[in-house]
């Protein structure tokens, strides 16, 4: 009940003119960038952070929390109407989006189906994160620097073994992104390191300059491989009175919607999983269920259990990100330095702290659920428009955004070169097959890590024992040793398993 | 669309980014135990502590994927992908002299009319709407003052 009332609260601080202008400035935003296929919501996150210094830091989280959430939303259109998904949760949507817009010819039915299973699977979300968040911030009361670190430890990895094919490239770039966080200041000494004499370094590298370029700007040097592919046309006229669904077609969505929303949330909980992987879940899962059409022929069914699973991911991923300061996926990282940018320390004492901050931006979630349903079903007859917009029109005009978002956070050249230069990297780092996700995340966590990590050592003088006494940090330590090891362990049983079959042959 | 492939054989570009984090590690390494120090009898754990440690797990991660690197296939990094970030140099450059939102201005018409090869019409309402965007939110609404390069302050001296 305590937690029905903060939310009440949480409310009374969102329903100020300005809060609900950027709720639906970021939903309707998040609509856009998620639509658009190829920039996706950790670069639309990244590209707007500059936006919203002017804010204060709640006004600020909640229009990011709502474009981030929206763009989950966008993400499906792209899948459904032209069979390229707009993010990477929007891959499963495909199979079925795509078959009932083209083969059916219901295309308006399957972008609502989508847009109402997004909403359902984010309710779901949302009331599970009001009730865990402030409990699992309680769990996180009893942390020591020990559990903190051990548990760090486990998150830094397990995205790194989760994201990306190979978990090896993921370790590597974790730690890479830990590294780059080392340089400038010791956090707990104040002495400069690493700054190899240059007073640009001193202050470290700076974190917005940083994502924009990893995630920004790469992607216009990604995207410069597709401005020849020609866009695909929608031919068939999208109307709202045109998308209605029929009751039938409710009866359908709804078990998937409800059963995915729960699983999504859990999933979303789980460091480094996030909503693609939700999103490959609940797909998986309806396989075993009934459905009234196969999957992958444009059922109805397919399209509801992956988008209601990848917005209950999205809102679940809030619990740990404000709970314990953790983020689940390369966009949490994000979330998570902008609120730092601004002075906000996410962890356990959050509820107790800034009780204002934690439950307004929980209720922004339930706001932007609801405005990014009304705007999702209002841009229908607008998406042929939107999705037409040729990538060789959008390089530039990315471009230039990176520039001025870099410039505009230091007002110094040093930020653009940064994002020259991170953005280099990233897209390097792509065509490589090296994930962005762990360095950011690891960018972001390492100062919390090294903080911990020291003060563990101090406590108890230089032994490692005190990352084992506890019956908590023991759990984390014992499951970030597996993680560490299981690609070794793939490694060599994989030879050891081929070495077999080829002597068998 | 799929990144360009070629089957990896022998030393090349695979090699290259655990050759680069691994020349890091060293450094970053050397660093912290010669001028951070790595731990105090009394202090405990120095500046270059967790550096070192990190370093020292990067070090050995980078040894396993630079061996890993050779059974992956070899991207292509073609020279038309480069030319964004050509871009951005350019920009910095003619920042200094015109200033960055005209340069920026510049390069959205060059890109759009001579790359593209658009028509002046799509140029001109493309470079507005960009342009419209970052004057209304960065200049107007933030206030950053972007660098009005040597012939603007010429003019106004």
């Amino acid at each position: 009940m305590e937690n029905i009332n903060m939310l009440l609260q949480g409310f009374s601080v969102l329903l100020t003119w300005q809060n609900v202008f950027v709720t639906f400035l970021g939903a309707i935003l998040g609509l856009i960038v998620g639509a658009m296929p190829g920039i996706g919501s950790l670069a639309g996150v990244a590209l707007l952070l500059p936006l919203t210094y002017s804010f204060n830091p709640t006004t600020a989280v909640i229009m990011l929390g709502s474009l981030y959430y929206a763009n989950m939303f966008g993400g499906a259109f792209s899948a459904i109407l032209l069979n390229i998904p707009g993010d990477s949760p929007a891959v499963m949507t495909a199979l079925d989006g795509y078959p009932m817009a083209t083969v059916k010819k219901r295309p308006g039915q399957a972008l609502l189906v989508s847009n109402f299973s997004s909403f359902i699977g984010g309710f779901i979300g949302m009331i599970i994160l009001t009730f865990t968040g402030p409990a699992l911030a309680n769990i996180g009361l009893k942390f020591g620097p020990s559990e903190m670190t051990a548990l760090l430890l486990v998150a830094m990895t397990s995205i790194g073994w989760l994201v990306g094919e190979n978990p090896s490239k993921g370790l590597l770039l974790t730690l890479f992104g830990i590294l780059l966080a080392c340089m400038g200041m010791d956090t707990l000494t104040g002495s400069p390191r690493y700054d190899f004499g240059n007073e640009y370094l001193l202050g470290g590298i700076p974190f917005t300059p940083f994502v924009i370029g990893m995630v920004g700007f790469s992607q216009v040097m990604i995207l410069m491989d597709e401005r020849l592919v020609k866009a695909k046309e929608v031919t068939e006229k999208l109307t709202i009175r045109g998308s209605l669904l029929t009751k039938h077609d409710l009866k359908r969505l709804l078990p998937p919607a409800l059963r995915s929303g729960v699983l999504g949330t859990f999933m979303g909980v789980l460091p480094g999983a996030g909503a693609t992987a939700a999103s490959f879940m609940g797909y998986a899962v309806q396989k075993s269920f009934k459905s009234e059409e196969p999957l992958g022929s444009g059922a109805v069914e397919g399209i509801a259990s992956c988008e209601a699973a990848n917005n209950g991911a999205a809102a679940g991923s809030f619990a740990p990100l404000l709970a314990l300061g953790i983020p689940g996926s390369g966009t949490g990282a994000v979330l998570l330095g902008g609120l730092m940018l601004w002075g906000l320390n996410p962890g356990p004492l959050l509820f107790t702290n800034e009780p204002d901050f934690a439950w307004g931006l929980i209720a922004s979630l339930f706001l932007a659920n609801v405005v990014a349903l009304m705007c999702a079903w209002g841009v229908i007859p607008l998406l042929i428009k939107i999705l037409s917009v040729p990538t060789r029109l959008i390089i530039p005009c990315i471009t230039v955004i990176c520039i001025v978002g870099s410039y505009s956070t230091s007002n110094s050249m040093y930020g653009v070169l940064v994002m020259l230069i991170s953005g280099v990297l990233g897209y390097v780092m792509h065509k490589f097959r090296y994930p962005a996700a762990p360095v950011l995340l690891a960018f972001v966590l390492a100062p919390m890590l090294e903080s911990n990590m020291r003060k563990s050592f101090i406590i108890s003088r230089g032994s490692l024992d005190i990352f084992f006494d506890s019956p908590l940090s023991l759990a984390f330590m014992t499951i970030f040793i597996v993680i560490l090891l299981f690609p070794a362990a793939r490694a060599v049983f994989g030879s050891f398993t081929r070495t077999k079959m080829e002597t068998a042959k | 669309m799929e990144n360009a492939t070629t089957k990896s054989k022998g030393f090349g570009l695979n090699q290259t980014i655990p050759l680069a984090t691994a020349a890091m590690a060293g450094v970053f390494l050397w660093l912290g135990l010669s001028q951070y120090g790595f731990w105090h009898d009394s202090k405990g754990p120095m500046s270059g502590f967790f550096p070192v440690v990190i370093s020292s797990a990067l070090l050995l991660v980078s040894i396993a994927t630079f061996f890993q690197s050779f059974s992956e296939k070899r991207p292509t990094l073609p020279l038309i992908n480069w030319l964004p970030a050509f871009g951005v140099v350019l920009i910095l450059g003619a920042t200094l002299l015109l200033g960055m939102v005209p340069s920026l201005a510049l390069y959205v018409v060059l890109w759009l009319r001579l790359f593209e090869k658009y028509d002046w019409k799509t140029t001109l309402v493309t470079t507005t709407v960009i342009m419209a965007i970052v004057i209304g939110c960065f200049v107007i609404w933030l206030g950053v003052p972007f660098p009005q390069g040597l012939i603007y302050e010429a003019i106004t001296e």
